[in-house]
């Protein structure tokens, strides 16, 4: 039974690893998505598109293919999560006609806004894959169960870990977390309270859209940047959504790590049915706990 | 109406718009008819989705070929229409279909999608327009659903696998291959081909994973499977976004190192090749075309392509460069429908960049394969010629 176990962990020990990374970098992407949804009722199919810029500010600033300073990707980094709060910025305006429309009108006021930011990002840049280096240090790979695996997927790891860490910090331990969270739970009642819920929204849809942006930078080395990228990250996104529960911080990283185990390891044991995990495992859900795994039961709105 | 009942119908209707890309017809308008002495010709390229890149190349070879022979085929002075293929049959089958019955239009090039390939074998058939198919690869074209009126100068799937399955066998002698590819019908085919002289040459399988075409991110699980199961060598056959994605994390996960990797020579073809850069170092490829091909005549077209485009041909470029010349000689016979097919069928050998090679009776190049390596030569890296290899049977 041990030696099954241990056979078990050298086999897929470095997959299941792999599957924390991805798991941690969708976290990164949907807490955005989940937040909107979850604070504003707005869905946002842009979120996808905003990753994607993230995507070409490393290739704007790094591309080639050269080697690069840990300096610089920080940089860029930051200049990604500059211009994507700036984008959520916008878009939050331009949502909030239709924000009582149901979503219908803003899943379509959204998703054109996407197609055409997708089409102008491959205008400037083509429809060519383009490449992202991983910063010069963290480019090597280290030996894990006897198996070389590359260290910038560790980092990663480190950093989105970090990240969740900060984000849970913000939403369940600050003031305005506990805004953000009655927010969600009844938006009239905090806005009777004498908070201006305009901006506290404004704020989540930036700093949602900045955390998308930034994950284009450090996904870039994994994921690269092409066009058509953007509807697999919102895809997987909303999917991240879906399962963990909507609004709820620690719902998006339960789910973002239950799809990243699913992507990896599920597709490591069954990779005939590789195609159907996902959404298998969201039917699933969809089915038990309609709510998503972490998320409350439905006021009646 | 809540969150939760709208999000799968969002996942919906996000799956169905990534299915199909954007794609709107552009490209002039026909006036007239074929007078003696012009031509009109379509180019049926994707101008917009993930082939984009391709449409790009194609129709730089077809125009540096007119450009050369002073806007002339057959001695006809050649009108010449880009229309946009998009992303596949949904778009490019109702606009080649829009070709095939404009009656201005006396040949249509191009091509890239096999299903939109395979969508437009009837009604050009019916038009009895010829159709010069300059990349499309499924087997199906020249067999199966074989027309008098279509033509093809580029390659089918069956022959790049098989060219190389020889070989791998032979290099590996007595140790396994992994075959790992994307699931759709290319793969299938280019499989099938490898498998057939693989298996032939004494070669032993140790393993088959096909990857979710289109939908593969992150190939850490399957790669994983192929270091699990201890092969020799590895075989793939991915093209565009996914090759780039599967040889950088091929490198990253460190297989590189460890397993020799063969392929078919989309992989490490143009900007693919550019995006993997170092990644992509020591990978054999079989096709039938390289810029680095040590002839006279690619001497000069490189030269020519890479003055006009700043970068390299590749084999898209060829390709369509080579419809060119077929259609030179086959417009000196006339400019209808079946007078232009008498013509493709006196072609005799085509003086091409890629060597010397005529029409078989399937209507498709007989032509030789090329063992390619990847290498860096100056700053770009290019696909090294090694040896030629067997001709495939088909």
């Amino acid at each position: 039974m041990t030696a099954l176990t241990a056979n078990f962990i050298t086999d897929n020990g470095v997959t299941m690893i792999d599957g924390l990374a991805t798991g941690v970098l969708l976290f990164v992407i949907a807490l955005g998505l989940s937040l909107v949804f979850g604070v504003m009722d707005v869905l946002n199919l842009a979120h996808g598109a905003i990753y994607l810029l993230g995507a070409y500010v490393a290739v704007a600033l790094l591309g080639g293919g050269t080697k690069m300073t840990l300096l610089a990707f920080g940089g860029a980094v930051l200049l990604a999560a500059i211009i994507g709060g700036f984008s959520g910025w916008g878009l939050s305006a331009m949502v909030r006609p239709v924000a009582h429309r149901g979503h219908l009108d803003q899943a379509l006021l959204t998703l054109g806004i996407a197609l055409v930011v997708s089409d102008l990002v491959a205008m400037k840049f083509g429809n060519d894959v383009r490449s992202i280096p991983a910063p010069a240090g963290l480019d090597g790979s280290a030996t894990i169960f006897g198996q070389s695996y590359p260290v910038y997927r560790l980092v990663v790891i480190v950093v989105g870990g970090l990240l969740a860490v900060g984000a849970l910090y913000v939403i369940e331990r600050t003031r305005v977390g506990s805004l953000v969270r009655a927010s969600v739970v009844d938006p009239q009642m905090v806005s009777a309270l004498g908070v201006d819920t305009k901006r506290l929204v404004t704020g989540v849809f930036a700093a949602g859209a900045a955390l998308a942006a930034a994950g284009g930078v450090i996904g870039g080395p994994i994921l690269s940047a092409y066009p058509g990228l953007d509807n697999r990250v919102l895809l997987l996104g909303l999917v991240v959504v879906v399962i963990g529960g909507l609004g709820s911080v620690s719902g998006a990283l339960v789910g973002a790590l239950v799809i990243g185990q699913i992507e990896t390891l599920g597709v490591s044991l069954l990779p005939d049915h590789a195609s159907f995990l996902v959404f298998g495992a969201m039917g699933l859900v969809l089915l038990l706990r309609p709510q998503g795994l972490l998320g409350k039961k439905e006021a009646t709105a | 109406m809540r969150a939760t009942r709208t999000l799968p119908l969002a996942i919906t209707v996000t799956l169905a718009l990534s299915a199909c890309g954007g794609s709107a017809l552009s490209g002039g308008g026909g006036d007239g008819g074929s007078d003696d002495g012009k031509v009109k010709i379509a180019l049926l390229v994707p101008q917009s989705g993930v082939y984009a890149p391709l449409g790009k190349d194609m129709e730089a070879g077809f125009r540096l070929y007119l450009e050369e022979n002073d806007n002339k085929l057959g001695g006809k002075d050649v009108e010449l229409t880009v229309v946009d293929e998009g992303a596949g049959p949904e778009d490019g089958v109702p606009a080649g279909t829009k070709l095939a019955q404009d009656e201005s239009v006396d040949a249509v090039v191009g091509i890239v999608n096999s299903a939109v390939a395979l969508g437009l074998t009837d009604s050009f058939t019916e038009a009895k327009k010829p159709l010069i198919i300059t990349n499309a690869g499924a087997n199906d074209i020249t067999g199966k659903s074989a027309s008098p009126y279509v033509w093809r100068t580029s390659f089918s799937n069956g022959e790049v696998g098989e060219a190389i399955g020889g070989h791998v066998a032979k290099e590996v002698g007595d140790g396994k291959v992994y075959l790992v590819g994307p699931d759709y019908a290319a793969g299938d085919e280019f499989l099938a081909g490898f498998k057939k002289s693989f298996v032939a040459g004494g070669g032993k399988i140790a393993g088959t994973q096909m990857t979710p075409f289109g939908k593969t991110t992150n190939f850490q699980p399957y790669l994983q499977k192929v270091r699990n199961a201890k092969p020799k060598a590895v075989f793939a056959f991915y093209a565009g976004a996914e090759a780039v994605t599967f040889v950088k994390q091929y490198d990253q996960l460190g297989l590189h190192e460890d397993i020799p990797f063969y392929a078919t020579g989309f992989l490490t073809e143009g900007g693919a090749l550019k995006a993997q850069g170092k990644s992509a170092e020591g990978i054999f490829t079989s096709l039938h075309y390289s810029s680095e091909l040590d002839n006279d005549k690619n001497k000069t077209f490189v030269k020519a392509y890479t003055e006009a485009n700043k970068v390299p041909p590749t084999v898209y470029s060829m390709q369509t460069y080579d419809a060119g010349a077929v259609l030179d000689k086959a417009l000196a016979k006339g400019t209808g429908g079946d007078q232009i097919v008498e013509g493709l069928k006196s072609t005799g050998e085509v003086d091409s960049p890629r060597g010397p090679w005529s029409f078989s009776d399937k209507q498709g190049p007989d032509q030789t394969y090329y063992l390619r390596k990847v290498e860096k030569k100056g700053d770009a890296w290019t696909n090294v010629i090694e040896s030629e290899l067997t001709k495939p049977s088909s």
